[in-house]
């Protein structure tokens, strides 16, 4: 019953992570939602998923994942974002130095 | 039946990411979406697993995430260095 609640919690995460990237004109926000929001869908989902599954392997392997994308998602977006800005793409508002 | 939704909302969610991917004035719009995809998809293999009560998919799963991450970093070191691979 809780892992329901939380699916349903998720769809909203990822429903918002869509607009996220719509409505956004500049890259960087637009990278800022993909490496939040998208994230913590991650994170709900698999937290439901292990509530449904109970205590097995699968569950282990469950925590597992969703450990090892909170540490990988963040990074990526860092990443992506170092490369756009090191190449020129100023955000807006900055002073050129 | 909850699961079956979010699979596909998640595989709407993809589809919208594509749009997103084509339309993207910048490269890094593109590499952006690709690692939504990439996440997505690790997703999906695990709510796939979990509904088939299948352990196989979730360790395909997680190779899959060490490969996108991977992938992710290389394309962008290559595009940071201009396309070159020096």
């Amino acid at each position: 019953m809780i892992y329901k609640g939380l699916l349903i919690l998720s769809w909203i995460y990822i429903i918002f992570g869509l607009i996220g990237i719509f409505r956004f004109n500049n890259m960087y926000v637009r990278l800022l939602t993909s490496s939040k929001i998208d994230t913590v869908a991650t994170i709900t989902i698999l937290i439901a998923l292990i509530v449904k599954s109970g205590i097995n392997d699968l569950s282990l392997r469950l925590l597992l994942i969703m450990i090892f994308i909170m540490i990988t998602n963040p990074v990526n977006n860092h990443i992506i974002c170092r490369s756009a800005y090191l190449n020129g793409i100023r955000i807006k508002g900055e002073i050129d130095k | 039946m909850f699961l079956i939704i979010t699979m596909i909302l998640l595989i709407i969610a993809m589809f919208v990411t594509i749009i997103r991917m084509i339309i993207g004035p910048t490269v890094w719009d593109r590499l952006l979406a690709l690692n939504l995809i990439s996440a997505k998809t690790i997703l999906l293999l695990a709510i796939y697993g979990v509904y088939r009560n299948n352990i196989l998919l979730l360790d395909i799963s997680i190779s899959y995430g060490i490969i996108g991450f991977i992938g992710i970093m290389l394309l962008s070191m290559f595009i940071q260095r201009g396309g070159r691979l020096k």
